[in-house]
């Protein structure tokens, strides 16, 4: 497995167990009665879970197996890799806290635009790899 | 494929054919469904029929731990399943049907669904290795 799909998926894991965590809290609560900030925690719940867990899951698992090219770095060039990464984990941070604790409106804007370059930077890489297994492989003799 | 991720598959696709007659309860009588309806449709699809769907999988598929114990240390990973769906029927039961066990049906729920999590990332941790 590559270094970037590792990165991609124990960060993934650790968004998992953390949102699970505030999803646990926020059912414990209700289950007692107990007045938390139901709308504040519940959007960084989701934030976490959508886009730190399921969405890096899958871009880990995605830049792993999707077929490999026949010529030059075999996973396509690693610069977006690294763009998306950087991108999409500062998008959680700031959409999630800046929702989670009521920051300006800009803040959480931020956020969602980091999201969304993240998911352009992982299509550069990965577009070019949607194709069959084996194409632009030379024929074996 | 192993029997854990045959599970993990079946138990997916139970869970999004019951998400999915939970969306229609929603869309047909939205007034008469239970309110705790609405979320639990949206765990039914996220944390019954996907998550399922990726414990599995990634048990399957991802390197292998050692030579002799390729899928990792199994026991974690029956865990996270096990948490996973006990704790997903008893908040859908607790909240679709709220009586007097409902509280302590969602404290469970919530017990065995961070315990879910927490089991799987102690599975795949390990196996997440650079080749």
């Amino acid at each position: 497995m590559p270094a970037w799909s590792v990165r991609l998926i124990r960060g993934a894991l650790v968004y998992l167990v953390a949102g699970a965590m505030i999803g646990a809290m926020l059912l414990s609560a209700a289950a007692r009665g107990v007045a938390v900030p139901v709308g504040p925690a519940r959007a960084l719940h989701a934030e976490l879970l959508l886009f730190g867990w399921l969405v890096q899951f899958t871009m880990g698992v995605a830049y792993w197996m999707m077929p490999k090219h026949a010529t030059g770095p075999e996973r396509g060039p690693v610069a977006p890799i690294v763009a998306a990464w950087l991108l999409l984990n500062a998008g959680v941070w700031l959409a999630g806290l800046g929702q989670a604790l009521l920051w300006p409106d800009p803040v959480v804007i931020a956020g969602r635009a980091a999201e969304a370059g993240a998911v352009l930077a992982f299509a550069v890489n990965l577009v070019p790899r949607v194709k069959a297994f084996g194409a632009g492989r030379s024929p074996s003799p | 494929m192993p029997l854990l991720t045959r599970l993990c598959l079946r138990a997916g696709l139970a869970w999004l054919v019951i998400a999915l007659a939970a969306g229609l309860w929603l869309a047909v009588s939205p007034m008469g469904a239970p309110p705790g309806l609405r979320p639990t449709w949206i765990h039914l699809i996220t944390v019954g029929w996907i998550t399922n769907l990726i414990f599995g999988v990634a048990h399957w598929m991802f390197p292998r731990a050692s030579r002799e114990q390729p899928r990792g240390q199994a026991f974690w990973g029956w865990v996270a399943f096990g948490g996973l769906n006990v704790g997903l029927l008893l908040r859908a039961l607790a909240e679709s049907f709220p009586g007097p066990s409902a509280p302590a049906m969602l404290e469970a729920a919530a017990v065995f669904q961070l315990g879910a999590g927490v089991a799987f990332a102690i599975h795949i941790w390990p196996r997440l290795t650079v080749r």
